[in-house]
């Protein structure tokens, strides 16, 4: 009797306290009013997001330990990420092999120019596509949405007549002359970026300049460029990022002169291969002799496009939102 | 009269503007896309011979076209293998990115290190880089092996369904590495919906779940619409998927030569045109339903 006393007193006990005003408080730190501001969500959130963030992070790390290793260490199966002393050997060997300053320079001309030459050429074409008038607009834009589709293979060997003709063939002038003329690599899409943004800005700028007797060209040049400068800065990153690391044009256009970095590491890797007289469980691809200078060159590869990162995703992010592509 | 006159000459200078504007395009347009495009249509209807005074055509009609799809034994299949293929990944790269995209769009402290890290894929995933890294096996998803999870799937649901499920799970890197700017793009779609919205919504009642349901999804579906087609593009025109190095080793060899790859080529280019008209369609009957395209 008194033991069914008791346990209905603590039942009691306890209802009462989930109708209180306390738990009524833990509740709501813990669930939160909505789904995302609990502790509880927060904490799934943040889990999620760390395991994915590994898996992102996990190559680069595994590529940086690589890299300094040494053959003893790789071969050794107890040593899994930190090797046993830091061995710069590889990326003096990858230095070497990428003809580093070299490539890097060839490298830099072609991406700077390129994707500077790119903003302009394409901001050009999406002000006209946003706001001038002109019979066949539609056309255009129509012919601009399929080049975007086009897959390279269809036009390779055509373009190498026309660049051998010409005789552009190994000089960089194979990216730079169709970049100036808004076709450069992935042209179509920024087209599109700069066309969605002109068209979210406010049209009474435009008529006040002409009002005062701007011309198209001074208006575009002087207000228009000038306001554009997110996307400016989004189209220009990708752009830049995108010719560092494009590999397939250059493998066809730039194979005897003037090689990229990422042809480079290709050459580089077969001579890694047919050098290492004993390979290593070959085919599978994890060979412990190239692979210390392999992940060296390609940390080498990815340093520079990584450092502007660092400094500029603040504009990937927030530019993107900005640049009313989105609209 | 004059009049007139005034207003044709107003209407063609405006005109003019608009076609100088245009130039630069029209120029680099015709030389490096429509002539080139042209130039393979019409070798993909010719046997063309690589002689030492340049191409030698020889006017086939749709014999290359009928070769590829009766003669050629490995391209149909490879073609039907990765269509099969992409068409279960690009769902799944849109499913991951919306995702991901909804974790990184709620306000948490340490956000921006968290977006700076998520969106690394957008440098790396074009490059050789990439390719080398998963050459070496670094871009495994590292619990699979870990866990043996191999064994446990094909144990617990059977070898047909291990099959393909263990083919898209050894896929997960490209789903990760792939939805770069996907995510990029769904993040900025959010701030187009507005917060009142949300908080109308909320004062009506609904929970988030509903809100989601509701409001997010509905609002978000162009950009999936948007993001499904970036997404095809990206796939199909990456230089190193196997379809590609078919055409791409078809092209250099004697039997076959140029004039075949191209008819080759253009069958895959006609498939994609094709997904991404179904994209197209799908997503504008979704939008037209809610009452307005924007």
């Amino acid at each position: 009797m008194r033991i069914t006393e008791g346990y209905y007193q603590v039942k009691m006990n306890i209802r009462q306290y989930m109708q209180s005003r306390q738990a009524g408080r833990v509740k709501k730190v813990l669930l939160g009013q909505n789904l995302n501001d609990g502790w509880l969500a927060k904490v799934l959130i943040y889990f999620l997001l760390a395991v994915i963030a590994f898996l992102y992070l996990q190559p680069l790390f595994y590529m940086m330990s690589t890299m300094v290793k040494s053959v003893s260490d790789l071969i050794d199966p107890v040593v899994q990420w930190i090797p046993r002393k830091l061995h710069g050997q590889n990326l003096a060997d990858a230095w070497r092999g990428l003809h580093y300053p070299e490539a890097f320079t060839n490298t830099l001309v072609i991406a700077l120019s390129c994707s500077l030459l790119q903003v302009i050429s394409c901001a050009i074409t999406g002000y006209a596509l946003a706001r001038l008038r002109f019979p066949g607009k539609a056309a255009a834009f129509i012919l601009i949405i399929i080049t975007f589709m086009v897959p390279p293979q269809i036009t390779i060997i055509p373009m190498y007549t026309i660049f051998g003709k010409l005789g552009w063939l190994n000089t960089p002038l194979v990216f730079i002359i169709p970049a100036m003329f808004a076709q450069g690599l992935r042209g179509a899409l920024f087209i599109i970026i700069f066309r969605q943004f002109f068209l979210t800005q406010p049209k009474a700028l435009e008529e006040a300049a002409k009002m005062d007797g701007a011309s198209a060209y001074r208006l575009f040049f002087r207000i228009m460029l000038p306001l554009a400068r997110p996307a400016i800065i989004v189209v220009f990153l990708f752009s830049f990022i995108w010719y560092w690391n494009m590999y397939y044009e250059p493998s066809m256009f730039l194979n005897k002169e003037f090689l990229p970095l990422s042809l480079r590491l290709n050459l580089m890797q077969q001579e890694l291969m047919g050098n290492s007289a004993i390979n290593f469980n070959a085919g599978v691809g994890k060979d412990p002799i190239s692979e210390g200078p392999k992940m060296a060159a390609a940390f080498l590869i990815i340093l520079p496009p990584l450092i502007i990162y660092t400094f500029t995703q603040r504009w990937f992010s927030e530019g993107i939102e900005r640049t009313g592509l989105v609209e | 009269m004059s009049r007139q006159k005034g207003y044709w000459s107003f209407r063609l200078k405006d005109y003019g503007t608009g076609y100088l504007f245009m130039l630069p395009w029209a120029i680099g347009f015709s030389a490096f896309v429509g002539f080139p495009v042209g130039w393979s249509l019409f070798n993909s209807f010719n046997n063309v011979r690589l002689t030492n005074d340049g191409f030698k055509y020889e006017w086939v009609g749709l014999e290359n076209f009928r070769r590829v799809l009766t003669e050629d034994n490995i391209y149909p299949i490879q073609l039907l293998t990765y269509f099969q293929e992409m068409l279960l990944i690009i769902p799944l790269i849109l499913i991951f990115s919306f995702f991901v995209s909804l974790l990184l769009n709620q306000r948490l402290p340490g956000r921006s290190l968290i977006r700076a890290i998520f969106f690394l894929p957008v440098i790396f995933a074009t490059g050789q880089v990439l390719m080398e890294l998963f050459g070496q096996g670094a871009g495994k998803l590292p619990f699979i092996a870990q866990y043996n999870l191999d064994g446990v799937i094909r144990e617990f649901v059977g070898p047909r369904i291990a099959e393909p499920l263990l083919n898209v799970l050894s896929k997960a890197v490209i789903i990760l590495w792939y939805s770069g700017v996907q995510i990029l793009i769904f993040i900025a779609g959010y701030q187009t919906i507005s917060r009142s919205v949300y908080e109308a919504i909320r004062i009506d009642g609904a929970t988030p779940w509903e809100s989601f349901w509701k409001i997010t999804l509905p609002g978000m579906i162009p950009f999936i619409g948007l993001n499904a087609i970036f997404t095809v593009v990206d796939l199909f025109t990456f230089p190193f998927n196997p379809v590609m190095y078919t055409v791409r080793d078809n092209m250099f060899r004697p039997q076959t030569g140029y004039g075949y790859a191209s008819a080759q080529a253009w069958m895959y280019f006609l498939l994609i045109l094709f997904l991404l008209g179904a994209v197209l369609w799908i997503t504008y009957r979704s939008v037209i339903k809610r009452g307005g395209f924007r």
